[in-house]
This record gives C-alpha cells, sequence and structure tokens, in this order.
C-alpha cells in the first residue's frame, strides 16, 4: 500500500476529484474552440447558414420585430451550438488524435463534457450577434426583458450542445458521413420550428425544442406566450428536461459506440 | 516491485456486420485466427507476463501478432475482452484514470493535433494531467530543447517532418514525467540519425527510473535497446527472453548463400567441417555453417582447389519468423 502511494502520488484520490475533472473538459473546449472554428463545415453550418436561411425566411414577408429578431436568435443559436459538436469526434477519431486523448487522465464523461462546453460557448458568442444588432436597431421601439432572454440563451446553448453530443455518437472516421446525416436533422428541426412566424400558426411547433426558446424571446420583448399566462415557466420547464434528457442519450450512446471507433 | 503485471489477458474482436458482408480481412494470418462461423478476430490470447520496475521491456513480433492491441489494452484505449492488468499493484480498470496520471503513451500513428502548434500541443496534454501553467511551460520548452524542436515550436505540427511529428509525440508522451513509458514501433519509418536520437533519449529516461514497454518487429532494435523480451505471434506469447539468449537463437542459424560459375558437388560441400548443411536452390547454393567466418573461409578453400569461380556470395540473416519458428518447434523445423 505504501509503495502505491508513492507511485501514484500522495494527493491521488484528491486530484481527480470533480474540479480536476472540469478544468481538464474546459481545457478540451479551449482546444475544440481553437482548432475547429475555422474548419469549412463549421463556418458552412455555423455562420452560413443563418444568414442564408435568415433571408430565406424573411424577405418580401412583413413580419413584427419581435419575431423577426426570436426568430433570428433561435436559428443563430441552434445552428452554431450544432455545428462543432458533431464534426469534431469524426475528425478526431479520423486523425487519431482520439486515441491521444483517450490514453489520458481524462473520463469519456470529461471528454464529452468538453465537447460540449465548445459548442455552448460557440453558441452563446454567436448568439449574441443578432442580440445586439436587434438592441442597436430596434431598441427604441421595444421593451426587452435582458435577464430573460440571456437565461434562455445559455438554457439553449446547453439544449443543443446536448444534443450535437448526440449527433455526433456514431462511431464514423469520415467527418463527411456526420455532416449529411446532421444536416438532414437540422433542417427537419428547423422546419418543425415556429420561426418568425406567430407559434400558434404553426401545427407542429410543439415538438421542436426551439419553439420554447422562441417563446421565451417573444415573451421578453413584449408579446404574449403561446402557451398561456404561465407559459413561460412551461418552456423554461420543458427545455430544461429537452436538455437534461439529450445528455442522458448523449452519454449512453457516447458509451456504446466508444470502442468502436479503435477498429483501425 | 513489478511496474506491470498481466495476467490471462486476452482481446478478442468480432467482426461488424458491414464488415463480415464485405469479408474484410485485414491480414493473411487472420484466417487462422478466425473461430467457426462467428469469424472472432484472436487478437491477444490469453497471455501473462510481468515488468520489473525499472526495466525496459521489449514486445517482440510480426505484422499482425497482436502487439498493438496489447499496448492499447494496457495503455486504456481498448478494453480487454478477458484478463487483468496491475500497474504497481492496482488493478488498471478499477481505476483507470489514476493509472493513466502515471503512464505515458506512444502511439503507432502520429497524432499530434497537426492545427496546434508544438508548444500548444505540449501544453495541452500538460493540462489534462493538471500541470499547472507555468510548470508546463518551462517542461514544454526543456523537452521541446531535448528534443531538437526548440526553434519551431511555434510551427502548426502539420508543417513538421515524420521524424519531427514523431519526437512531438515522444515529448507529449514525457510531459507528465511518466512512471511508465509506452512506445508502440517508436523507431520504424524513421532514418537512421532520428531513431538514433530517439532510442538515445529513451535510455536515458530508463537510467533515471523510468519503466519502458516497447513494441517493435525488429530483432536488431529490440536486442540493442531491451533488458528483457516478449515473443509474440498470432496473438499468443511464445517466450520470454533476455537479448543475449535471443541472440543465441539467431546465431544459431547462419547461412551463406554461394551462386558459382560451374556446378559443384553438394556432398563434397557437406563434407566439409564447419558446413552443416547445403540446399541447392535454383541456380544458387544454400549453406548452413556452424560458424560464419570459419565457414567462409572454408569453403573458399575448396573453391579455389576445385578451380570454381564464384559470382556472387549473400550472406544470411534469419527472418524473425524463423527464429519464431525454431522457438516454437525446437528448431526442428529447418
Ligand atoms: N480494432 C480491430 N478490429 C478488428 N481486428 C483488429 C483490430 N485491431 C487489430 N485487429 C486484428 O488483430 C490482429 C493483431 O493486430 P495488431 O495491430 O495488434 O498487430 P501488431 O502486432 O501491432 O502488428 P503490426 O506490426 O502490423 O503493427 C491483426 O490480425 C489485426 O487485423
Ligand atoms: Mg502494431
Amino acid at each position: 500500500m505504501r509503495i502505491s502511494k508513492e507511485v501514484f502520488g500522495v494527493k491521488g484520490s484528491k486530484k481527480l476529484g470533480l474540479t480536476v475533472q472540469l478544468r481538464r473538459a474546459a481545457a478540451i473546449a479551449q482546444k475544440d474552440l481553437r482548432i475547429y472554428y475555422n474548419k469549412p463545415p463549421v463556418i458552412v453550418q455555423g455562420i452560413i447558414f443563418p444568414v442564408i436561411l435568415f433571408f430565406t425566411f424573411t424577405i418580401g414577408r412583413k413580419i413584427p420585430t419581435p419575431l423577426l429578431i426570436s426568430g433570428l436568435m433561435a436559428m443563430v443559436i441552434f445552428l452554431t451550438a450544432t455545428s462543432i459538436g458533431p464534426f469534431v469526434f469524426p475528425w478526431e477519431t479520423m486523425r487519431k488524435t482520439f486515441e491521444r486523448l483517450i490514453t489520458c487522465p481524462v473520463s469519456v464523461k470529461t471528454i464529452l463534457f468538453g465537447s460540449m462546453l465548445s459548442s455552448f460557448l460557440f453558441g452563446v458568442i454567436f448568439s449574441l450577434v443578432p442580440l445586439v444588432l436587434g438592441i442597436i436597431f430596434f431598441s427604441l421601439q421595444i421593451t426587452i426583458n435582458f435577464l430573460i432572454i440571456l437565461i434562455a440563451m445559455f438554457l439553449a446553448a446547453f439544449v443543443f450542445s446536448s444534443f450535437s453530443l448526440i449527433l455526433s455518437a456514431p462511431p464514423t472516421d469520415m467527418p463527411g458521413n456526420i455532416m449529411i446525416f446532421t444536416l438532414l436533422l437540422k433542417f427537419t428541426i428547423l422546419f418543425l420550428s415556429p420561426l418568425f412566424m406567430p407559434i400558434r400558426d404553426h401545427p407542429l411547433a410543439w415538438i421542436s425544442p426551439l419553439t420554447y426558446f422562441v417563446d421565451i424571446v417573444n415573451v421578453s420583448l413584449g408579446l404574449e406566450s403561446a402557451f398561456g399566462h404561465y407559459g413561460i415557466l412551461i418552456d423554461f420547464a420543458i427545455l430544461s428536461f429537452f436538455g437534461v434528457f439529450f445528455l442522458f442519450l448523449a452519454f449512453m450512446l457516447h458509451k456504446k459506440t466508444l470502442q468502436k471507433r479503435f477498429r483501425n | 516491485m513489478n511496474a506491470i503485471v498481466v495476467r490471462n489477458l486476452t482481446k478478442y474482436f468480432t467482426p461488424s456486420k458491414k464488415e463480415k458482408k464485405k469479408g474484410r480481412a485485414r491480414n493473411p494470418s487472420l484466417e487462422s485466427r478466425k473461430q467457426g462461423n462467428n469469424s472472432i478476430i484472436r487478437a491477444v490470447d490469453h497471455i501473462d507476463f510481468e515488468v520489473k520496475n525499472g526495466e525496459i521491456f521489449g514486445f517482440l513480433g510480426p505484422n499482425g501478432a497482436g502487439k498493438t492491441t496489447t499496448i492499447r489494452m494496457l495503455t486504456g484505449i481498448l478494453k480487454p475482452t478477458n484478463g487483468e492488468i496491475l500497474i504497481f499493484g492496482q488493478n488498471f480498470w478499477n481505476n483507470p484514470i489514476k493509472a493513466k496520471q502515471i503512464m505515458g503513451h506512444v502511439p503507432e500513428e502520429a497524432n499530434v493535433y497537426m492545427d496546434l502548434t508544438g508548444l500548444e500541443n505540449l501544453s495541452f496534454i500538460g493540462e489534462l494531467y493538471g500541470i499547472s501553467k507555468k510548470e508546463r511551460i518551462s517542461r514544454a520548452e526543456q523537452l521541446l530543447k531535448k528534443f531538437e524542436l526548440f526553434e519551431k515550436r511555434h510551427l502548426k505540427s502539420k508543417k513538421y517532418s515524420k521524424g519531427m511529428k514523431q519526437r512531438l509525440l515522444l515529448c507529449m508522451a514525457l510531459m507528465s514525467n511518466p512512471k511508465i513509458l509506452f512506445l508502440d514501433e517508436p523507431t520504424s519509418g524513421l532514418d537512421v540519425q532520428s531513431s538514433i536520437i530517439i532510442k538515445k533519449l529513451i535510455k536515458d529516461y530508463n537510467k533515471n527510473g523510468m519503466t519502458i514497454f516497447m513494441t517493435t518487429h525488429d530483432m536488431d532494435v529490440a536486442n540493442e535497446m531491451c533488458d528483457r523480451i516478449a515473443i509474440i505471434n498470432r496473438g499468443k506469447l511464445i517466450g520470454l527472453d533476455t537479448p543475449e539468449n535471443l541472440k543465441k537463437l539467431k546465431q544459431e542459424y547462419q547461412a551463406v548463400d554461394f551462386y558459382f560459375t560451374k556446378e559443384a558437388k553438394e556432398s563434397e560441400l557437406e563434407n566439409l567441417s564447419s558446413v552443416k548443411e547445403v540446399r541447392k536452390i535454383r541456380d544458387y547454393y544454400h549453406i548452413i555453417v556452424h560458424d560464419l567466418n570459419d565457414g567462409i573461409c572454408e569453403i573458399i578453400e575448396y573453391i579455389k582447389s576445385k578451380n570454381l569461380k564464384v559470382k556472387k556470395i549473400n550472406t544470411y540473416e534469419p527472418h524473425l519468423e524463423e527464429v519464431f519458428l525454431k522457438m516454437v518447434n525446437g528448431g526442428d523445423d529447418y
């Protein structure tokens, strides 16, 4: 026993606590952001798509300002928070850096959490852009409840970065494969979401987690909730549920596919 | 104290449905390891060994023997199908993070982060081992200097040459100053000079107390570097010996190939005292001798006396596989 203590260090058990793993997750997130922010699929899906889609949805239509802002924010946070995540795992499997990570003293959960954190930060940073633009151009016309919007942004970034972990679970080493599959899924979700339109006008809106984020933003911009008087509470509850559910599912799927990443 | 104890370690691969359909065989030796219709690949098959603290332990075997699979199990990449791994007496899979904290690994294929610089790669790995920022930078710079990468530390590693990448990989494995260092074919594919530098540095680290576990398919590298060598073939451990004994085994098979201008008499050659056996193969004579030097001299004498002329002489290095066969079959195979 004494020998093992000497070998593994006296601080052994303390060193491996939660805070340590969190710090290592932060290191992984930082690495992800630094390496992947400028990769073509990330730029295309995270930045070019939102811009193109925004104009496709809105040009030639008369849309009330709050719906314009909520729709744009929802689209941006959804697309940016899911742009890095699904790309990192197949890329690192292909480049064999994933193997490198696994041999370091970090748990799989830490790696997943780190990847999620990078998606989260990417989403938050980029969805600040439409918010700031909205404020600059429309600040005189509307009242904004900032705090609620910010909390909603964090929550939505959490939901969609967890979602992006699910997308990254298939153990492929070809980033292109994942991209096609994620694009299909993402477009489906976008069309199921009531972007740039009153939520009540969209028959299937309740399926999409984005709906609840849009509703919160709408309410913070002075509109009425689509879900009744306490609608905003319902929104927060359902979003949280989605986030936890996605995270749980992602951890489960990754646990299942992890070993398949090392098939040479 | 043993640094590593391995008991009954086993890894079987079951091909996925897709692979089965394609009938994808990675390796000819694979077929023989497949079992029945469920075609399980026995990559590593119930092996036992110990690595002593402070030694350089070699894992020698031909392509597809199971070396990489073993090292991937020891470093926590692959989960064993069966068996036990103890790292300084502690079961690896009871607390893999704790065990990994004291290990470093240089994988078979280069896998540095191409989009990070040399220094960033090292700093990132240091962070994952919980090394403070100040310490990280100073250690990284020391290593980069030692491995002659310091000038290029701010260059993205996609611009590194193969040899530089391999050295950077070693630096990454050494960042945490590990108790055990795992090296998968550390010198394969490198030019002579790079591999000399790497071999020397590995030996230096070992002298300072680091336990080294390395795989190779090159008997000479193993002989040169290792204190003890385990030999693996087709997933099974077939021997564990010192380099001296291995060398003896290799020297027991000494042969020369002679190409003559005219036919020689096999029986006459075989009667020479230093010749063990003669085989005529196509246009040359494969002559197995007791001692290389004596053998060649005696054969030359004979050639002179018979007025034969020599077209070409090749001394013959036995292949790893031949030594293996000898080990497995007790030499009856020749
Ligand atoms: N992930 C995997 N899935 C299926 N089969 C595998 C996998 N990894 C290795 N194998 C098979 O297991 C056997 C042992 O492979 P391994 O890579 O361990 O050999 P090796 O001794 O490292 O060979 P080399 O000298 O070529 O590196 C091979 O037949 C290989 O095809
Ligand atoms: Mg190998």
